[in-house]
């Protein structure tokens, strides 16, 4: 009888065996992580398809920006195995060129997630209708928002007008600040607190 | 014997009169329209259940917008929901109230940076009420209703009446932000 950790190496063996595998890593004995190169993505997720991973669990992404790369991650699960598998592979950074076939063939449920990758990280996937559409940003007009090199802050403050503070301290209707007054009494009472410790 | 004779009342003091009338009931029987958008939800059902019991208050929720007469917004709103919020302040009948919960509705709170959260909800809908605090607790919270129902009986909760008067002030800011108030649904047309 096989255990689990004997599942994740043959997957690894089998993996290694039909494809130029890149390198691999053991999560635990549940997940397992392969990288691939750009053009084997879609015969892995075949091979892997008709092997038991039916399920397309996630598809995101990761900017690498020092090394101008992103990283695009699959991860597919088996219902019968309980073995997460994770097939990354690295594609170009540049907003133009960023692109990958798209695996909707293979798994039809990435069409969602291939349009919320493009959203937030501006990768195209040509292959699939609807890519391009708007899916959960609204009124967005600026650079991917899950990009390295986007400005959070600074889109917030062009976007949405801040509370201004005047003072420190800010009183009801206008009223005479009376900080001065507890200031003295905090003073006083200061004064007398000893701590529970004779002087 | 006594007189019968009686000043009769103008017609806008008649009419304040009804109002009095009216918020007495209303203050005392609040339905609350629960728009639970961020983690400030987590605090009303102690509020509503027997540990904090808010029936005791005459509040209630409600299922409906034209129904409900306060609106709590619950937390940090993004640009998606603050356009269903203005929908839905737009479909309450009047008069309406509008409690913001947690700092993100005052000042954006920790969401302050975010690229899709708005940072103030008075921007755009008038709120009566602010509850401070991330999270507030639940004593803090009643307390807010409490001070609603103050103020609904010193005729200070009027941000309806100030929504019709800036109506043009808030329907820009709203415009800035949201585009058209108008909710696409890809699914659905």
């Amino acid at each position: 009888m096989m255990n689990s950790m004997n599942n994740v190496e043959e997957i690894i063996a089998a993996v290694e065996a039909n494809f130029d595998l890149l390198s691999s890593d053991v999560i635990d004995k549940y997940q397992v992580g392969l990288d691939v190169n750009k053009n084997e993505i879609h015969r892995l997720l075949i091979f892997l398809k008709t092997n038991g991973w039916i399920q397309l669990s996630y598809l995101t992404a990761v900017d690498w920006i020092e090394e101008n790369e992103f990283e695009l991650v699959y991860i597919v699960f088996n219902w019968d195995k309980a073995v997460h598998i994770q097939i990354r592979t690295r594609i170009e950074r540049d907003v133009e060129k960023a692109s990958i076939e798209t695996i909707m063939p293979i798994y039809p449920g990435c069409k969602y997630y291939e349009r919320e990758v493009h959203e937030f990280f501006g990768i195209k996937f040509p292959g699939n209708p609807d890519y391009h559409k708007q899916l959960i940003l609204e009124q967005f007009d600026d650079l991917p928002p899950l990009r390295k090199d986007f400005d959070p802050l600074a889109y917030a403050e062009r976007k949405f007008p801040k509370r201004d503070y005047p003072d420190k301290f800010t009183n009801l209707e206008g009223k005479e600040s009376e900080q001065a007054k507890r200031d003295v009494t905090h003073e006083r009472v200061s004064k007398l607190r000893t701590g529970g410790t004779k002087k | 014997m006594k007189s019968t004779k009686f000043t009769k009342f103008t017609e806008k003091e008649a009419d304040a009169k009804w109002w009095e009338i009216g918020n007495y009931f209303r203050r005392n029987s609040i339905w609350m329209l629960m728009y639970c958008t961020g983690c400030g939800a987590i605090e009303l059902p102690p509020a509503m259940t027997s540990a904090y019991d808010m029936e005791r208050l005459g509040m209630g929720p409600m299922a409906t917008p034209r129904q409900a007469d306060v609106l709590l917004v619950t937390g940090y709103l993004s640009v998606k929901t603050l356009r269903r919020i203005i929908y839905t302040y737009e479909q309450m009948s009047e008069p309406k109230y509008v409690v913001g919960f947690g700092s993100c509705t005052i000042n954006g709170g920790v969401y302050f940076d975010s690229y899709a959260v708005i940072n103030r909800l008075d921007y755009y809908i008038p709120v009566d009420v602010y509850v401070a605090g991330c999270m507030p607790n639940t004593e803090a919270i009643l307390n807010g209703f409490v001070d609603l129902m103050g103020m609904m009986k010193n005729k200070t909760a009027n941000g309806w009446v100030k929504y019709h008067e800036n109506y043009e002030w808030y329907k820009a800011n709203q415009i800035q932000a949201v585009g058209e108030v108008h909710v696409h649904d890809e699914f659905h047309e």
